[in-house]
């Protein structure tokens, strides 16, 4: 009896997070290189809209891994830390967001889809900013009506 | 680092005197054209030189032909390449005879030899036809740091020796593979790259 079993990848199970805690990522990975070398591996959240996907920068976190010489494919694994920065520090919103880890000057890339839910922004800086156009109304109000008035006068003396 | 072994395969040769050997080698004994039949490549045979051209440019380019390899080496800076070499051999014993090792690239331009050694070995004599290789030879190469992504062919050619095997500008006894190595560079190849977890730490 044989048995026909075909392996596909283990999907990532969504997690929540709160604004500002700090996410490790572990990945896996086969390797050839030449000599010892250093190769950045990054790590972020990344949001689709109606112009593809955004990382969101500055939650971005990086990690330095060494690579030791081999000349036929070797396995290995490392780790990379970033820190979903709060909105009000000009990090990322409330919301679900993708994963992206990558290896920079490398085709090397590894991402999924909405695994990351983000909560526990402060509404307070998003009252502030919603109401600011509405306060830049009334400042230019302000300004131009004082104007208006003056004109007025101008065209009594004459 | 590690010791990669490439074992090249010299088949059956025998000394020049044997007539057997030309029969084997079946080269054309007259100047001209002639079609290659595993190619089909248009190629000049020159008997003085005992050596195949192409023309490229308007001028007669040497044609080295090297075997596809039965199987391929990755190889890496530090690695140490042993290439071991074997032939089954009927004749006179034979002293003092040479193989050159050699690795490089092989382009339309030839064979550029990048790593070169020289081994020198005996063979006694042997009468009757071996059913399996009875000469051996080796050499090891330590594969330097500057070595180039394009050092990837190996050939061998043996001569001199006493009685000799032939000249060392034109062997009698060449052998080789294309693309028998696969050099690893200095950037790193990564594959089956995958997200294993993620926690909040």
């Amino acid at each position: 009896m044989v048995l026909d079993i075909a392996l596909a990848p283990m999907a990532l199970a969504t997690k929540e997070f709160n604004a500002g805690d700090k996410v490790r990522v572990t990945v896996s990975f086969k390797y050839v290189v030449g000599v010892n070398t250093s190769v950045k591996l990054s790590a972020g959240p990344y949001y689709n809209n109606v112009f593809g996907k955004h990382l969101v920068d500055p939650c971005v976190g990086r990690a330095d891994v060494t690579l030791t010489a081999v000349s036929t494919p070797t396995g290995g694994s490392a780790t990379v830390d970033f820190v979903l920065i709060a909105k009000s520090l000009g990090g990322i919103d409330n919301g679900t967001y993708g994963l992206r880890v990558w290896v920079e000057g490398t085709n090397a890339v590894a991402e999924q889809d909405n695994v990351i839910v983000v909560s526990g922004n402060s509404s307070g800086g998003d009252m502030f900013s919603s109401m600011m156009p509405m306060l830049m109304m009334v400042m230019m109000m302000g300004m131009i009506m004082p104007m208006t008035q003056q004109m007025g006068e101008g065209t009594d003396e004459e | 680092m590690e010791l990669k072994t490439l074992a090249l395969d010299l088949g059956v040769f025998s000394v020049l005197q044997d007539k057997t050997a030309l029969q084997v080698q079946q080269e054309p004994l007259v100047p001209g054209w002639y079609i290659d039949p595993r190619t089909g490549q248009r190629i000049f045979y020159d008997p003085n030189t005992r050596n195949f051209y192409t023309m490229g440019g308007g001028v007669y380019l040497p044609l080295m032909s090297l075997a596809t390899p039965p199987k391929q080496v990755n190889v890496a800076p530090g690695d140490r390449l042993k290439i071991d070499v074997s032939f089954k051999y009927t004749g006179p014993a034979i002293t003092g005879a040479s193989i050159r090792y050699c690795v490089g690239p092989n382009g339309v331009f030839g064979f550029t030899e990048q790593l070169v050694a020289v081994e020198t070995f005996n063979i006694p004599q042997v009468i009757t036809p071996p059913s399996s290789p009875n000469v051996v030879n080796s050499h090891t190469f330590n594969i330097p740091t500057n070595v180039g992504t394009d050092w990837t062919c190996i050939y061998v050619k043996m001569y001199g020796g006493t009685p000799s095997l032939g000249g060392e500008v034109i062997p009698s006894y060449i052998f080789g593979y294309q693309d028998a190595l696969v050099i690893v560079g200095t950037q790193p190849s990564i594959t089956e790259f995958k997200i294993a977890d993620f926690a909040k730490v």
